[in-house]
């Protein structure tokens, strides 16, 4: 009995020796051994790409031929691709932070389909969020006047002011018909939508994080849309494309 | 031996006073515009290159004004940049001025379809309005130029238009009476180079600024715009007209290159494929401003359009189908169904944008 008493003793007197240190297991000096944490972890930093690709039925977006189909069975092709990815976050469980306020993606400028992030310290980053479009208080007339989407994404105060969150131009059905998806802000209704994915592996200095849209997906699920060419002003249409949107449009994609 | 050391000491001293009578005066500072090399002793008389710089209030609704770092704005450079504009002495025969093809009650433009130089050579262009151009990222109907410095190199050796060359330019400003005195004043050089010639023209250029059309003062709730004015801003900022898309922004031009449905394959001129050598670019055109288009008849890249009318027209029409016209064009056939009211509107709020100070600027 006195041995196990000892015994006890020695554990107890062990187990309140506490040590202080930093407890963040992602931490470049990470002690596993600590019990108070010491405000003082250092990180290593690491730097990444953020991409962005467009598919079509899954296959890389071709520019300029009719060739697809979508499931309300109008022929089309796809001849301008731009959009805005706004407020894009990377989450750790304790931290986000904000890796670009407003990026421009044009497939005719394949520089715009990058993003280097250098210098972000190494955490483990568990999601990724972003906004398709611009959320209604910073999609402001006047505002990004010197960014390169500035003035071809401008949308008329006559309708309401702001930016396009979208332009997806094309023929349909035969080569004398144009269609426009044009979205953005409607009648006064903000239908940006936030999108959050779960990142598998752990990133890790070089890794890319690729944002894919897959384009066929605006016109399937669950709402079956038409291509039309004057949408600007159709909040029915707006708010069909913008549920499809949040349904199955974007995927995230981790390499290395 | 004295003696001996006495007159060494005096010749010593006769040559030191010889070489050097008194120390020079002047000015010793590197970097006024009177510095004299030759001085000793600063005369506190420096005079330093000073130019008062250019301010204007950047638009409503404009970016940043495109300004290289090596070229700002000032009074002498922009007033040297309007003299150097309107006068022929940049062309070989002393009779065409950059004014003569860009016409001030034109807006700066030429109100015959196609420009005729100093040999009465006819170009195959209309020669574009020179309006808010500092906002422009790129210069000519095709773009071939990215600033107007460089633009402003071409028209005084292009063959067709002032047929000089740069280095007969700089022979005769340098022994002009009054140019060498108002380079030094806007750039404080002592020779007049080609550089500073464009400098200065493109000085002037960004300084041709209008914001103050009726539309400006709607929008600054000075003027009411009337019932047939407001129905044609709406046609044109709504995709019942469309033009928002290309013509957008308080700018009224986006700054990228299309093809507006005005011709069928085979192009005359490939535009802005010529300049990519993309066939995907071939018919594509720079879209102008609209600003001021009341004046600056005719119209489109060949001045094919001689009215207003006549522009709505096409655009009503839908235009004619090739390759790469634009998916915002492709109502090929069926066009914009616009009635003629509605045409009227659009063309009474074109008019809107008539800036008249900037034309009697
Ligand atoms: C013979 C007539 C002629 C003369 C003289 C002339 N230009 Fe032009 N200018 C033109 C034409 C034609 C164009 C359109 C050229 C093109 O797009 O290929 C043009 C285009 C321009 C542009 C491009 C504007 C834009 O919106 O892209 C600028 C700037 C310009 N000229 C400045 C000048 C200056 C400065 C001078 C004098 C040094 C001058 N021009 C003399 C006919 C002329
Ligand atoms: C697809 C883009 C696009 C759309 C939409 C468009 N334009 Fe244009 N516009 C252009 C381009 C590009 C040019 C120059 C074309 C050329 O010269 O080859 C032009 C030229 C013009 C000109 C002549 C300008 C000049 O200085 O010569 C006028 C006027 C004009 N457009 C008015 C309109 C109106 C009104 C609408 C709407 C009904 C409209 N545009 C729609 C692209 C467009």
């Amino acid at each position: 009995m006195k041995k196990y008493f000892l015994c006890l003793m020695i554990v107890f007197f062990f187990s309140c020796k506490k040590e202080e240190g930093c407890m963040d297991p992602s931490a470049a000096n990470y002690n596993s051994d600590a019990t108070i944490e010491n405000g003082d972890c250092t990180y290593n930093l690491i730097s990444i790409n953020i991409n962005f690709s467009q598919t079509v039925n899954q296959n890389p977006l071709v520019l300029n031929e009719m060739i697809y189909t979508n499931e309300a069975n109008d022929n089309f092709s796809i001849q301008t691709v731009r959009y805005l990815i706004s407020n894009i976050f990377l989450h750790s469980v304790d931290t986000s932070i904000l890796i670009k306020n407003v990026h421009f993606i044009d497939v005719d400028n394949p520089e715009s389909s990058s993003i280097i992030v250098n210098d972000i310290i190494d955490k483990n980053y568990t999601q990724i969020s972003f906004t398709m479009g611009l959320i209604e208080n910073e999609n402001q007339t006047n505002l990004y006047l010197n960014e390169d989407f500035f003035p071809s994404f401008v949308w008329p105060e006559f309708l309401g002011g702001g930016y396009h969150y979208m332009q997806l131009e094309g023929d349909y059905n035969n080569l004398f018909l144009g269609y426009a998806t044009h979205t953005g802000p409607t009648n006064g209704i903000d239908y940006s939508f936030t999108k959050n994915f779960d990142i598998p592996t752990n990133i890790q200095d070089g890794s890319s994080i690729t944002i894919n849209m897959e384009i066929n997906n605006w016109y399937s699920n669950p709402n079956v849309v038409n291509l039309y060419n004057g949408i600007m002003q159709n909040s029915n249409i707006q708010a069909q494309l913008q549920e499809n949107g949040i349904t199955d449009v974007f995927s995230i994609v981790i390499s290395k | 031996m004295r003696l001996f050391n006495l007159i060494f000491f005096f010749i010593f001293i006769s040559y030191g006073c010889k070489k050097d009578p008194a120390p020079i005066s002047g000015c010793t500072d590197l970097l006024a515009t009177n510095y004299n090399p030759n001085a000793i002793i600063s005369n506190d008389d420096c005079i330093y290159f000073n130019t008062t710089p250019y301010t204007f209030q950047n638009p409503y609704g404009f970016p940043n004004m495109n300004i290289p770092e090596n070229n700002p704005l000032t009074m002498e450079g922009v007033s040297l940049g309007e003299k150097l504009f309107n006068d022929p002495i940049l062309s070989a025969d002393n009779s065409l001025a950059c004014i003569s093809c860009h016409q001030t009650n034109s807006s700066f433009s030429d109100p015959n379809p196609v420009s005729v130089g100093i040999d009465n050579i006819a170009g195959n262009r209309n020669a574009s309005a020179l309006i808010n151009l500092g906002w422009n990222t790129s210069f000519n109907w095709d773009g071939s130029v990215l600033s107007l410095e460089e633009q402003a190199f071409e028209p005084v050796i292009n063959p067709i238009e002032m047929h000089n060359t740069w280095q007969n330019v700089e022979i005769t400003l340098n022994n002009h009476a009054e140019y060498p005195q108002l380079f030094k004043n806007a750039f404080n050089i002592d020779y007049i180079d080609s550089n500073h010639v464009v400098m200065a023209i493109a000085q002037f250029e960004r300084s041709l600024i209008s914001t103050n059309s009726k539309y400006d003062r709607f929008l600054r709730g000075e003027v009411q715009l009337n019932p047939s004015e407001l129905n044609g801003y709406a046609i044109f900022n709504s995709e019942k007209g469309d033009c928002f898309h290309c013509h957008g922004s308080q700018m009224f031009m986006d700054n990228l290159f299309h093809n507006n449905g005005l011709d069928s394959e085979p192009f005359n001129d490939l535009g802005r494929g010529k300049i990519t050598n993309n066939p995907n670019d071939y018919g594509k055109f720079k879209t102008p401003t609209l600003r001021n288009i009341e004046f600056s008849a005719p119209y489109m890249h060949d001045g094919r359009f001689f009215t207003l009318e006549e522009v709505i027209d096409h655009y009503n029409s839908g235009g004619k189908y090739s390759s790469t016209v634009d998916p915002l064009m492709k109502k090929i056939g069926v066009g914009l169904q616009l009635t003629n009211q509605e045409k009227e509107d659009l063309i009474a709020f074109l008019k809107t944008l008539s800036d008249t100070d900037f034309i009697n600027k």
